[in-house]
């Protein structure tokens, strides 16, 4: 019988890839007594190899590209990354600079060439998401709650 | 030293006792959300104009000005967006107000593009696309009632009516350039 590693108890990773610091405040804010998401069960683990979901930060810097990509194929599957921030969303404030490669979505592409397949991403954006937008995201990514933004395109008469 | 010791986990639930519980419930009690918090925009799509204004002062380019055919679509990108509000800031008309809503996770980046399709102007000279709104040319006309005998030519038909004008003003007659 195959387990849903959903059902119970998520363990977290927290991979920074050249974020500037302030969403990996917002997630230790998180994790704090003050938001105290051990409440849910999430908790913080220091290798990818515990870790149920990677809390990824940062556009990924071309430097630190090599070691994400090994730390994400050392997490066990299903594997799911929460983007969180405009950085790891969409490249952010640096999408077009050389130096990054620009957020997630770049990073799927990547990953699919090396064989490493994603199970589910979520993204969180903000700069930086607040400790509340992280636990929706997560909410979102566990299918508790409904996302409740919707792309739509508004005609102008 | 070793009583000391033993008395710290004393100390610590008293302390506790003392503080007493800050955890915050999240998803049932609200959130700390000031009149100066900023989240996502909203872009009015009964006012804006299509002129681009904010799409020059975004510093991320997550509001983007594409022109295809005879509409010109501005997109927003809420993954991009750093919450800056300068765009409501710029926008000549007041369409874009900076909401609370910080909620936006959402599984697929499609669901976080916004965008905004406004129609083209044609000509009135030769009916080619014209590049502006026709909300775009009432906020110049309002601005500069004299504009209204050329705003709605093309570049091309202005410097045709100018060069008529003066030729007329020469003393060539109407007929020179009906015929
Ligand atoms: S999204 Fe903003 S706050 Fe987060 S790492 Fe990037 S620049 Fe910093
Ligand atoms: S600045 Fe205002 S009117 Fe101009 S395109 Fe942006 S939202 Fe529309
Ligand atoms: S709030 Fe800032 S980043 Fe977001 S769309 Fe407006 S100008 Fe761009």
């Amino acid at each position: 019988m195959r387990v849903n590693p959903l059902k119970k108890s998520i363990w977290v990773f927290h991979l920074n890839t050249g974020s500037c610091n302030a969403c990996d405040i917002e997630i230790l804010d998180a994790l704090t007594p003050y938001f105290d998401v051990e409440r849910f069960g999430i908790k913080l683990v220091a290798s990818p190899r515990h870790a149920d979901l990677v809390l990824l930060t940062g556009p990924i810097t071309r430097k630190t590209l090599p070691k994400v990509i090994n730390a994400l194929r050392a997490v066990p599957r299903p594997r799911y990354i929460l983007a969180i921030g405009a950085c790891a969303v969409g490249g952010g404030i640096w999408y077009d600079t050389y130096s990054v490669i620009g957020g997630v979505e770049e990073l799927k592409k990547m990953l699919e060439e090396n064989g490493i397949e994603i199970d589910k991403i979520v993204y969180v954006p903000g700069c930086p998401a607040r400790p509340e937008a992280i636990i929706y995201g997560v909410a979102v990514l566990l299918g508790l709650v409904e996302q409740k933004v919707h792309g739509e395109v508004k005609i102008a008469e | 030293m070793s009583l000391k010791k033993l008395l710290k986990p004393f100390k610590l639930i008293s302390i506790a006792h003392k503080s007493g519980v800050v955890t915050v419930l999240y998803p049932y009690q609200k959130p700390l959300i000031t009149t100066e918090f900023r989240g996502k925009i909203s872009i009015d799509a009964t006012k804006c104009m299509g002129c681009g204004a904010c799409v020059n002062a975004c510093p991320p380019n997550a509001l983007t000005l594409s022109r295809r055919d005879d509409t010109i679509v501005l997109n927003y990108f809420i993954g991009r967006c750093i919450f800056c509000g300068r765009c409501a800031e710029v926008c000549p008309v007041g369409a874009i107000t900076v909401t609370h809503e910080f909620e936006l996770a959402s599984a697929s980046t499609r669901d976080l593009n916004e965008s905004l399709v406004h129609r083209v102007e044609k000509c009135s000279g030769c009916g080619g696309g014209l590049g502006a709104t026709s909300r775009m040319l009432q906020y110049v006309i309002l601005r500069s009632p004299a504009s209204e005998n050329y705003v709605h030519l093309c570049p091309n038909c202005r410097k045709k009516k100018l060069i008529q004008s003066l030729a007329m003003k020469m003393g060539a007659r109407t007929e020179d350039y009906e015929g």
